[in-house]
């Protein structure tokens, strides 16, 4: 360990390197050799490549944790690259160096492990799953490169490498999804998995702008450091000093317009960020993209679009915590969003039959669970759902795809290959698969003990309990003026009826997914087989020894009933997978079992999150009762699916949708917000096409084009002159270029600026000029105050408030030419209400804390 | 004391010997019987090797370029004995930072032309003798600080070229040159005159002395006043002309176009790199009075109209091209505007000296790689000329697609390439100097530059050919293949680390008073 500490030191942490790197070569040599280097070449690399980054991640975790031991600090490890760039920012903040930096803390170490873990064992559960691909390596490819992506992302030390990670994993997830993209439905997934994603990433440009600009630094440890002054007020309304027009209201209503709006710049931030958070883990309204990424192979709706990259928000706000505690209207948005989306996916995937769109809707639904958390400032609650959501739910879809892979040996159109109604008593013939997948179940419908179990119940115990802290004292922030102080900027507060609120729906959703996982379990492993007429013996027709999984390829007559041998286990590269991770999710939970007070996650990632947790309060008590809810909520759904499902054979479902047909096809076609977000945003803009094509038609080219066309043919008219090798044209050209650089420098200017000296003295300062002479008239007599000219360039003006004075300027150049102008300098009126005074202090203690100090109060105000 | 002078011209004593080297093996080597091409011609000895004398050139221009480097790193300042070469040629980190970029650009402009000119049979080895007298002159032409020396320099430099533009003995070949030729010698004359007139008024010819004359001269009327005002106009006309900035442009695309490519490359590069430095140094020592860099009546506004109409009038016209290299001759005056606005902001940011530098080499790497690609695109009797003939070429040679892709982009200045950081510190540096109308002129016109960049791209990758159609076929040349990898490769280090040239950008300057 010593050897490690002195090799790898904490400020040139060279290991995170490998960490990187290990990858990224795996994608490049299997991206460029991959053909050459056959199947096992192509397995070995990638393997390797994941396997190795995890050990050297592992390593890392142990370093950390050395490092970290007996420090009351987080501890931290860095690692720059090289210096990328530096942009200037504000006058006051200096300019902002961007470096190619990763770090290491509790909270991407933990984040590290599980991207390289459960990278690792999908990668091997690929080999096999992929293994007839004729893109096997084109798929081992793009994965590594996911897995560097994801790990710039978590690992870089400042916004814009996280954003390169966060957009590098959006690439690789376009990549992957349409990776099929022969099928015109999979590159459409692709197409808007990818636009989706940048209305979120949007956000985050904006949201890095904001930090340039009032923090002044892009790091975390500068965002750290500088967020006191996110707690500037902005003016939001009215634009300018005045709404125009507003003078021909009423006015009251003027007045009311015209009332200056502010917000804290940290609320700015947040809302950007949150939007940025939105796209790329899925929430309302930007979660459509999600359950239509499910187009891609299994593996990789598992490692993407379940275990690592849907997470990236829950990450960032985690990462941002300090920033995000500064602003709880937008916490308390966080919150109720998550909760929303939970509710709402949760409905969506009662209603689904294929298996991975409903997995896919609890995914958005458990995203929506830890944004639930982080919301209230449950940051390690929330984080450490991220931790068992990524054990659970990937356990969950390689269970699924193990399921559809057995399907695969005589249904090959991807819609009934997945469709739950056509599978039924895999119990008997996929044990592996079947205890795999009953053991991800337990946890996240949170059987008591399951890693679900823990941390869903902690999420819903801070959402009962945890409130964010006005980050001002008073929750106000003032200005002097010289009318008076003026209230600028009132902070939200948290609402008392907000935590009953956010608890009531988390507790209702988790009755959901218990209850629809319930269903999807019961119907793909209970009952009997419907997929096709189970024979021994069975032998296969020659043409379909090619089997591709999902590649929608061969289609039965529909009619024709179906023959095929008894579905069997899937080879041990996708059940180990399947049993560690099921081993995970089960146990898992005790990394921070709170009841049992075995809480090493929250120890662990305490320090990370110590500045936030200074604008946390959480009420004692409560804990019973949440136990009573969850558990409760748990038997309620599981109880209720049994009786459905197992007990009346789903003949209750069966007549419920026939009484209200409506409401079912509604949550089938997911509500249709999709639809809707096709109404409203799509064909909005195809309104907007055409309202341009019809301009580019009758305006472009009816007038412009016209015009310039006729402009550009009088022109070609004289180019195919010259271009008969008549060379004199250019000169001529030239010759009329040199007259008129000579004109402009012939001929004297005459230009002055005035300057603003000091109260009611202002300077007129006549431009100079080489060779130039000149003389005023001061006075305004209309006469010269001196008939010479003289080399004085310079009058001062004194004034009184509103007054004016024009002065006429003449001067003379080299060429005995002269020019003249009369410059007016005026004075505005003394306007009251306006006031030179400031709006408040806002500083940083020694110990972190943040303090509004109003003016004229004591710091002891202080809250933190 | 003379090991300081020769070790610190080195650059320019190397290509200066190589050349001579060159046009000596070029006259009395064995031709290559299988090289000749049956042209009819009278064939020199260089005939056929065109291969083997464009790699000793492009080495010969490298090992300039390493010795830039030395010269760098041993820093021209304590190199005592080059105080002897002054005020004849300033050698400090701004020559020496120039004269780097110009071998760079000339080494790879001669990299292209060992394939080019095998390929397409074109016989006339003196090319490679030719860049090297050219490059000598440029590199004294960045290091002039004297009116003799300057003139000198320039015509060293603009002889060569002009002979490089008629090295294809085609008709439009021909006439590019004789146009760039008869125009050129304008310019020259035009830029003599306003020499003269200098002298006349100050009575000096280095250019320190005439900034100090020209800072001597009072207030009013007087003949001296008058010289110097007529003086700077023709200098700034004779500069704007080697730039190729509007109105000044007109033989630009011609010659740029008649050219054969490898030589197109070179003048964009090298000829315009070594112009924008002397026009500095000219422009900051000798004019650099106050009252001659007054926005209201001296040069700036000048150059900043002339940067307006090069960037908009270019960008235009560019769109309407049909013809690849037409559009990149357009693209380069449209590069000159741009490098012009940094040129304006010296005038109120420090940073601008070293900002046009950086923007000068990522200028070189992204077009010499773009005038490469194109060579690259087309073999004999099969050259790529029009967006159509690049039509699909991405589903036949990916890579040289891909290539051209890179450079192309660089040029638009999209990140993370080195044109996006050169275009991004030209304009931090206009926002410096308070230029904020120039800036945005020069934002938006980026903007516009994108589209025609962007158009071969589509016609790369989105196009398929018209049937019937002549296809291009790249050629097979790793002369052009080494040349487009040094220059993709610096193209992504300067966009991936800009930082330690900028810095080694920032401290070159030429030392205004």
């Amino acid at each position: 360990m010593e050897a490690l500490v002195k090799v790898f030191p904490a400020n040139d942490f060279s290991l995170l390197a490998v960490i990187l790197c290990l990858p990224l070569i795996g994608a490049f040599i299997n991206g460029v050799f991959g053909k050459r280097l056959g199947r096992e070449g192509v397995t070995l690399m990638a393997l390797a490549a994941v396997g190795g980054s995890f050990l050297a991640a592992v390593v890392s975790f142990l370093v950390l944790r050395q490092a970290q031991a007996g420090s009351e600090q987080a501890a931290r490890l860095t690692y720059v690259a090289w210096d990328w760039l530096s942009v200037s920012g504000r006058h006051d903040l200096g300019s902002i160096p961007i470096k190619v930096a990763f770090s290491l803390d509790a909270l991407n170490a933990t984040m590290c492990l599980v991207v390289t873990g459960v990278g690792f064992l999908i990668h091997l559960y690929s080999t096999k799953y992929m293994e007839k691909d004729p893109g096997y390596h084109r798929f081992f490819a793009y994965l590594n490169l996911f897995i560097f992506s994801m790990l710039v992302l978590i690992l870089g030390d400042s916004l814009p490498i996280l954003f390169v990670g966060w957009e590098g994993v959006g690439l690789c997830s376009y990549l992957l999804i349409g990776f099929w993209f022969t099928d015109e439905k999979n590159a459409q997934a692709g197409k808007k998995a990818f636009i989706v994603n940048r209305i979120g990433d949007f956000g985050l440009l904006v949201a890095m702008a904001l930090f340039v600009y009032h923090v002044g630094a892009l790091d975390w440890i500068g965002i750290e450091g500088g967020r006191s002054r996110l707690l500037e007020p902005v003016k939001l309304w009215p634009i300018g000093n005045v709404v125009p027009l507003s003078s021909a209201l009423p006015e009251s209503a003027a007045a009311w317009l015209n009332t200056p709006r502010y917000v804290t710049a940290a609320s700015l931030v947040g809302l950007a960020l949150f939007l940025g958070c939105a796209g790329k883990s899925a929430q309302i309204p930007l979660y459509v993209w999600l359950p239509d990424a499910m187009a891609g192979p299994t593996p990789v709706s598992a490692l993407i679009h379940a275990a690592t990259m849907v997470t990236a928000g829950v990450y960032l706000v985690c990462r941002l915590s300090s920033v995000f505690v500064l602003a709880p209207a937008v916490m308390f948005t966080i919150a109720l969003v998550g909760a929303l989306t939970a509710l709402l996916a949760a409905s969506i995937a009662f209603a689904q039959n294929d298996i991975k769109k409903v997995l896919a809707y609890s995914t958005v639904s458990q995203l929506g669970y830890m944004f639930l958390g982080v919301g209230v400032g449950a940051f390690s609650a929330g984080f450490f759902h991220v931790v068992t959501h990524a054990f659970f739910k990937a356990c969950l879809f390689l269970g699924a795809g193990s399921v559809i892979y057995a399907m695969h040996k005589r249904i090959h159109d991807t819609d009934t290959s997945q469709d739950m109604r056509k599978m039924g008593g895999m119990k008997k013939y996929m044990p592996v698969t079947f205890a795999t997948f009953v053991g991800a179940w337990v946890a996240i419908i949170g059987f008591p003990g399951t890693s679900g179990f823990f941390s869903k119940d902690e999420i819903l115990l801070k959402a009962l309990t945890s409130q964010i802290q006005s980050p001002l004292p008073g929750g106000k922030i003032t200005q002097m003026t010289r009318a008076g102080e003026q209230t600028v900027l009132e902070l939200w507060q948290w609402p008392s009826w907000g935590n009953q609120v956010l608890f009531a729906m988390g507790v209702v959703g988790a009755v959901m997914t218990a209850f629809y996982m319930s269903r999807l379990v019961f119907g793909i492993f209970w009952g009997d087989f419907k997929g096709w007429t189970i024979k021994r013996k069975w032998k296969a027709p020659a043409h379909h020894d090619h089997d591709d999984h999902d590649h929608p390829h061969h289609h039965h007559d529909p009619d024709e009933p179906l023959e095929g041998p008894a579905p069997v286990e899937s080879p041990w590269q996708m059940w180990l997978p399947l049993a560690v991770l099921a081993a995970l999710s089960l146990g898992g939970g005790f990394l921070n079992a709170h009841l049992l007070h075995l809480h090493p996650m929250d120890d662990w990632l305490g320090p990370v999150f110590a500045t936030a947790a200074q604008n946390v309060t959480a009420a004692e008590g409560g804990l019973s009762l949440v136990l009573a809810f969850g558990i409760g909520a748990f038997a309620l759904g599981l109880g209720a699916a049994y009786w459905v499902y197992r007990l009346q054979g789903g003949e209750p479902a069966r007549a419920f949708v026939e009484r209200m047909p409506g409401l079912h096809r509604w949550a089938q076609d997911k509500f249709y917000v999709d639809e809707a977000y096709d109404e409203a945003v799509v064909e909005s803009a195809a309104a907007l096409a055409d309202t341009a094509a019809a301009a580019d038609k009758y305006v472009v080219d009816g007038i412009v084009a016209k015009l310039t066309s006729g402009v550009v043919q009088l022109a070609g008219a004289g180019l195919r002159f010259v271009q008969t090798g008549k060379v004199h044209t250019y000169a001529a050209v030239m010759v009329v270029g040199t007259a008129a650089v000579g004109w402009f420098l012939i001929a004297p200017h005459a230009q002055a600026r005035t300057v603003h000296q000091s109260a009611g003295q202002y300077g007129v300062v006549a431009a100079p000029g080489f060779g130039y002479q000149y003389r005023w008239d001061t006075d305004g007599d209309g006469q010269w105050d001196s008939e010479e000219f003289s080399s004085q360039m310079q009058q001062d003006v004194t004034l009184g408030f509103g007054e004016n004075k024009t002065l006429r300027l003449q001067v003379k150049n080299a060429f005995g030419r002269t020019a003249e102008r009369s410059i007016t300098v005026s004075r505005p009126k003394l306007d009251p209400t306006r006031g030179p005074a400031t709006v408040i202090q806002i500083e940083q203690q020694p110990d972190g804390t943040v303090r509004g100090v109003l003016p004229g109060q004591q710091p002891t105000g202080g809250v933190q | 004391m003379t090991f300081d002078v020769v070790y610190g011209l080195s650059p320019l004593l190397v290509v200066a010997l190589g050349a001579l080297l060159l046009m000596l093996a070029e006259a009395f080597g064995k031709p290559n019987p299988q090289g000749l091409a049956p042209t009819g011609e009278v064939s020199d000895a260089g005939a056929g090797r065109a291969g083997e004398l464009g790699m000793g050139a492009a080495v010969v221009l490298f090992v300039g370029a390493a010795l830039s480097l030395g010269v760098w790193l041993a820093g021209p300042d304590n190199l005592v004995g080059l105080e002897l070469t002054r005020p004849y040629l300033i050698w400090d980190r701004f020559t020496v930072f120039v004269c780097f970029t110009l071998c760079l650009g000339g080494g790879l402009s001669c990299l292209l032309a060992g394939g080019y000119l095998t390929e397409h049979e074109i016989d006339r080895a003196e090319f490679f003798p030719l860049v090297l007298f050219s490059t000598v002159g440029a590199m004294a032409l960045a290091a002039a600080g004297e009116l003799l020396t300057l003139f000198v320099a320039l015509e060293t430099m603009s002889l060569g070229v002009y002979a490089l533009v008629g090295l294809r003995r085609t008709p439009r070949s021909s006439e590019a040159a004789l146009k760039y030729f008869l125009l050129g010698s304008f310019a020259a004359a035009l830029m003599l005159f306003g020499a003269a007139l200098l002298y006349g008024a100050t009575g000096r010819t280095d250019l320190a002395g005439i900034g100090q004359a020209i800072a001597a001269i009072g207030q009013g009327e007087g003949p001296g006043a008058a010289q110097v005002l007529i003086a700077l106009v023709l200098v700034v006309v004779g500069l704007a002309f080697k730039v190729s900035a509007v109105p000044f442009h007109m033989w630009t695309p011609d010659a740029y176009e008649g050219a054969p490519t490898p030589a197109t490359s070179y003048m964009a590069v090298a000829v315009k790199t070594a112009a924008f430095a002397v026009m500095v140094r000219v422009l900051l020592i000798a004019f650099g009075d106050e009252r001659l860099t007054s926005w209201a009546s001296g040069w700036p506004p000048v150059l900043a109209t002339l940067a307006v109409a090069s960037m908009t009038v270019a960008n235009l016209v560019a769109g309407r091209q049909s013809s690849v290299k037409r559009m990149l001759a357009y693209s380069s005056i449209a590069h000159a505007g741009y490098a012009l606005v940094a040129v304006v902001a010296t005038i109120r940011s420090p940073a601008a000296e070293g900002s046009i530098l950086f923007y000068l080499l990522t200028y070189t790497v992204s077009t010499a790689g773009a005038f490469g690609a194109l060579i690259l695109c087309g073999s004999r009797g099969k050259e790529a000329v029009s967006y159509e003939d690049l039509a699909g070429i991405a589903k036949r040679h990916p890579a040289a697609a891909m290539a051209f892709s890179l450079f192309l982009l660089s040029l638009a200045g999209v990140p993370p390439t080195a044109g996006f950081f050169g275009k991004l510190y030209v304009f931090q540096a206009a926002i410096d100097a308070e230029l904020y109308v120039l800036t945005v002129v020069g934002l938006l016109n980026s903007l516009v530059g994108a589209y025609y960049y962007l158009r071969v791209i589509v016609f790369m990758y989105m196009r398929e050919p018209a049937p019937g159609a002549t296809l291009a076929v790249p050629m097979r040349s790793g002369y052009v293949a080494s040349a487009l990898v040094i220059a993709a490769v610096l193209v992504i280090a300067l966009g991936v680390l800009p930082n330690v040239t900028l810095e080694w950008a920032a401290i070159a300057t030429v030392g205004r008073s």
